[in-house]
């Protein structure tokens, strides 16, 4: 079932598009529901979406899912376009992707805390290139983004992550037997 | 809730130009713009991106919100980075200076210095935040969606890689139905996002019963959407657009003016070495 | 080989499938042939291999769907397994079950030139062979429009647009009718047929025969556990065929059922008029302001003991009314009582402790990873004590038999069982009354029948409401009729009552029954309505 870490056929194209959508709209939507904000990072806990594509369908997918999903998200909110947090985005769905090929069971534990170590190195990664753009374009110091960008956003995509993924895992162990592709 | 963009015809010009051409344009501005402190050239740019702005005919109103959140949060940035931390910005460009005034901190025996210069470099900040905000608001209101996947088609990207933006749209208003009907299900089971006193941990859990239905829906979804996309002979052979772009004159004008803006950048800032910290009164 | 010169659209010889993670085949020793121009109607329940048999003859199984294939098919003189999928799409083309799922693109014009796109033609030809489809199947109108705003019927008809534009000699039908209303469907019918009269063979693949005797197909197949165990004319067909398993007239139900002893139903429904449970009061609703009213002057009371449909075209309002039901909208204008009390005056977890609502789809509200917790979610959220949850969880796994799947993830469930859980998750609430959106939609035939049967027997609430474009549904279950169109109630009463005049039918846009005229007639000697099995007796 499980060809290789970097094919992307119509599969991948279809699931690509459908987490970079669900993305979008989950974090469009759950905004709107106002979850109060910790500090000036909005808690988006549909960021765990693109962390479970990457988990589920490999590094492609999750790199686009979370690189178009943020993208969907701003346009939907008229909020523009911010390559760096996009590319962000996009990391810490591509980490996650990179065990794809190491999970065999997506209800078991051992393999869960494997999707869990690939969402601590995605979110420090791809939050970490942000706040290095961060420094780069608005011209703040080292101290200023690591407070004010880098420990809030990796925060709270951590704890969103690392409780939101198991779900959609188990969940998605239990419609695996009735896809046949 | 409806997901919908906010695109919309402003009858304007720059709806007319080729859409690669406004990216192309976009991000030399975003290259050139961040090359430089120097306030009197972050001024020109600041003029380009709001003549741009402006002649974009978006209102207001569409846009009231990005700004909002946008300088919300990078005042903040700049007033922590001015205030309180920022004391080694851009390589020490502006350590000492003419102090404002200053306040001696109790215990630890130091000053604390607010100087001019720190003033006159968060304007800079905000200069080049505002350049480079106004110059990528306007594109969800200026650019239609159905455009995005034969643009960056256009620019260079693989198909596959092109389609799936196209197909990312297609599901956008599905889903945020989908999402719809699962929030009245569940809330027609009791549910209340908003359920007294929680913890950060309780919150976030709660948006499973809300979140895993739509997701596992969507994947269910998406097994019959690829076969009638290999059934279509998706992905077989280089495909063609039926969505075309031509470049017409005005557009190659509009990338060569992007490219000598950033040529000229270039060589300011590496030719000449022009382009550091600058405020009036500096020589 | 018939004749050399034009060789059968297709032919199947002896076929066998079996995916590769399954031990037993999906699919047996299939043999049959279409002539160009015909239609035949394969039907079968669900699970019974007609998508496998589809898979096999697009190129879906074993290109994709990787397992074991044995016999030979062949598409106009070509073995499939020697075709591409790229020239196997040239010859055969396939319309999914649910064209919400078969569209992939944002705009009709788009949907349709997808495949012609990925056949790499040029633009200009793309274009002209688009409107040319587009004229051809009537919907030229369409042409610019964003397919997700389109109503079901049109979804089809474009989906169905960007498969013809590939301009395929045979087509398959997978349940084309499953995700359409009565008119709808009629509509997709009379098309099929002037498709074959233009020369395309139809492979159709449907459980509701009845429907698809209007078409004349030429050959009817049925399928049963991977065999194909008849295969010949109509006539012969609806003198074997099981009326429990696919949707026959109601006329043939009757005569052939009088052999057959039917279980009486365990419980029965008296309406009790002096206890009220939900009542709405000259309600009136718009969305916004500018928008014209969804529902106009409402008035209704359900009372213990009725099962009220609520039967109307789509877009008449009834899902509008339903929501205000739950508490989840608020009239514009009039009052909703729930249990005596104003919905505006409530919360809708309070709301829920009288009314229950059964959403269409089961998978849009399942989430949690046992169904002892799925059913848990409900009565916590409205605060129930621990030992009374378990009390009511325990009793609704019961209620609907699945006392063996409790610690079964749900979505793993066949649809059948989500269905019940989403049943038993409302009735672990104890909301006294239990509304459900079109109960049937989605199921074969059998699980049709066998879900709704099992519903009326169940214990544990006064009432059932439910919203449905099915007229037989209302007639074989209902004990009161509200018939809607364009945001009004146009008749409320008994179904004799409501039904019987088909001039009010044709207002609210509701296409008449072999079951509903077979009633009508039997009428003098049955005093009410009954399904069709239930008639033999009359006849």
């Amino acid at each position: 079932m499980k060809k290789s870490l970097w094919s992307f056929g119509t599969r991948e194209v279809v699931f690509a598009a459908i987490g970079a959508a669900l993305y979008g709209v989950l974090s469009y939507a759950t905004n709107m529901l106002q979850i109060p904000g910790a500090g000036n990072v909005a808690i988006r806990p549909a960021v765990a979406i693109p962390m479970f594509f990457g988990v589920a369908f490999g590094p492609i997918v999750g790199f686009i899912s979370g690189i178009l999903g943020n993208i969907i998200g701003d346009l939907l909110s008229g909020y523009g376009f911010w390559p760096w947090w996009d590319l962000a985005n996009g990391l810490m769905g591509f980490f996650p992707g990179l065990i794809y090929l190491g999970i065999k069971n997506f209800k078991d534990t051992s393999d869960i805390l494997k999707a869990e170590g690939m969402v601590i190195v995605g979110v420090l990664v791809g939050i970490g290139v942000a706040a290095i753009s961060e420094l780069w374009v608005s011209g703040v110091d080292f101290a200023t983004t690591v407070s004010m960008n880098f420990i809030p956003s990796v925060t709270t995509n951590l704890v969103n992550g690392l409780i939101l993924v198991p779900i959609l895992m188990v969940a998605y162990s239990a419609i695996q037997a009735r896809s046949g592709r | 809730m409806i997901a919908n963009f906010g695109y919309r015809p402003h009858q304007s010009i720059l709806e007319k130009i080729d859409p690669r051409a406004r990216w192309i344009f976009a991000f030399c501005m975003l290259f050139s713009i961040v090359l430089f402190w120097d306030l009197r050239i972050l001024s020109v740019f600041f003029v380009i991106t709001l003549i741009q702005f402006f002649v974009s005919k978006v209102t207001w109103q569409e846009t009231k919100r990005a700004w909002i959140f946008i300088l919300v949060l990078s005042s903040i940035m700049i007033f922590i980075n001015t205030i309180i931390t920022g004391v080694e910005t851009v390589g020490g460009t502006i350590r000492g200076g003419t102090p404002l005034f200053s306040l001696k901190i109790p215990l630890f025996e130091t000053f604390y210095v607010l100087t001019v210069e720190r003033l006159w470099f968060a304007l800079t900040q905000y200069l080049r935040i505002i350049s480079i905000a106004s110059l990528f608001i306007i594109l969800p209101f200026t650019m239609d969606p159905r455009l995005y996947g034969v643009t960056f088609k256009g620019l260079g990207f693989p198909d596959k890689l092109a389609y799936t933006m196209d197909l990312a749209f297609r599901f956008i208003p599905t889903i945020a139905r989908d999402f719809n009907v699962t929030l009245d299900a569940q809330r027609a089971r009791g549910f209340e996002i908003d359920k007294g006193k929680m913890n950060i941990f309780q919150r976030i859990r709660r948006m499973a019963p809300l979140m895993v239905p739509v997701t596992m829906n969507s994947i269910l979804a998406g097994e019959d959407i690829a076969n009638a996309m290999d059934l279509r002979c998706f992905g077989l052979k280089k495909r063609s657009w039926i969505e075309n772009l031509h470049f017409k004159t005005g557009d190659f004008v509009l990338i060569g003016f992007s490219i000598l803006i950033l040529v000229v950048s270039l060589y300011l800032r590496f030719g000449l070495n022009l382009g550091d910290f600058w405020m009036p009164g500096m020589s | 080989m018939q004749t050399p010169h034009s060789p059968l659209p297709l032919v199947v010889e002896n076929l066998t499938f079996r995916y590769e993670r399954r031990e037993l085949p999906a699919i047996k020793n299939i043999s049959f042939s279409i002539q160009p121009g015909q239609i035949i109607l394969l039907a079968g329940s669900s699970g019974c291999g007609k998508t496998t048999l589809m898979r096999c003859i697009n190129g879906l199984a074993p290109t994709i769907y990787k397992g074991e294939m044995s016999g030979k098919i062949s598409v106009f003189g070509h073995d499939v397994t020697q075709l591409s999928l790229l020239q196997l799409s040239q010859h055969v083309g396939t319309l999914l079950q649910d064209p919400e799922r078969q569209i992939v693109a944002s705009h009709v014009l788009n949907e349709v030139a997808f495949g012609l796109e990925n056949l790499g033609v040029p633009r200009l030809r793309i274009l002209q062979r688009v409107d040319k489809t587009l004229e051809y199947l009537g919907i030229d109108h369409l042409k610019y429009k964003e397919t997700f705003k389109l109503s079901g019927g049109e979804k089809q008809k474009v989906a169905l647009a960007g498969v013809l534009v590939m301009e395929p000699k045979l087509l398959l039908l997978d349940e084309p009718l499953a995700s359409l209303d009565p008119a709808s469907a009629a509509e997709a019918l009379k098309l099929f047929k002037r498709l074959a009269e233009d020369g395309i063979s139809i492979l159709l693949v449907e459980h509701r025969v009845e429907d698809v005797l209007a078409i004349e197909p030429d050959l009817i197949m049925f399928m049963e556990d991977g065999e194909i165990t008849y295969q010949g004319d109509v006539k012969g067909f609806l003198e074997i065929a099981d009326f429990s398993k696919v949707k026959l007239p109601a006329e043939i139900v009757a005569q052939r059922a009088k052999s057959i002893q039917f279980p009486q139903r365990t419980r029965s429904f008296e309406p009790d008029t002096s206890s009220e449970l939900l009542r709405f009061e000259n309600v009136s609703f718009q969305y916004r302001q500018d928008l014209p009213l969804t529902l106009k002057n409402i008035n209704f009371s359900i009372h213990k003991g009725e099962i009220t449909a609520i039967l109307g075209h789509n877009g008449a309002g009834k899902t509008t009314l339903v929501k205000h039901a739950l508490g989840l909208l608020k009239p514009t204008s009039g009052t909703v009582y729930l249990d005596g009390k104003d919905t505006r005056k409530m919360t809708i977890a309070e709301a829920a402790h009288t009314i229950g609502y059964v959403f269409q789809s089961p998978t849009q509200m399942l989430f949690a990873p046992t169904v002892e917790q799925e059913l848990t979610f409900g009565p916590q959220n409205l605060g129930f004590s621990k030992e009374e949850i378990q009390k009511n969880v325990d009793w609704a796994i019961q209620t609907v038999h699945l006392e063996g799947e409790k610690q079964t993830p749900p979505l793993a469930l066949s649809f059948g069982q989500q269905k019940r859980v989403s049943i038993a998750s409302v009735l672990s609430m104890k909301s006294r009354i239990l509304m459900m959106d079109e109960p049937t939609a989605g199921q074969d035939y059998w699980n049709y029948h066998s879900f709704m049967s099992s519903i009326l027997d169940m214990p544990g609430y006064d009432a059932i409401l439910f919203i449905t474009h099915d007229l037989d549904l209302a007639i074989a279950y209902a004990n009161r009729v509200i018939l809607m169109a364009n945001g009004q109630i146009i008749r409320d009463g008994a179904p004799e009552e409501v039904l019987k005049d088909i001039s009010t039918l044709e207002k609210a846009h509701v296409l008449p029954t072999s079951l509903l005229s077979l009633n009508l007639k039997l009428l003098p000697k049955t005093k009410k309505f009954l399904r069709a099995e239930l008639l033999a007796n009359f006849i």
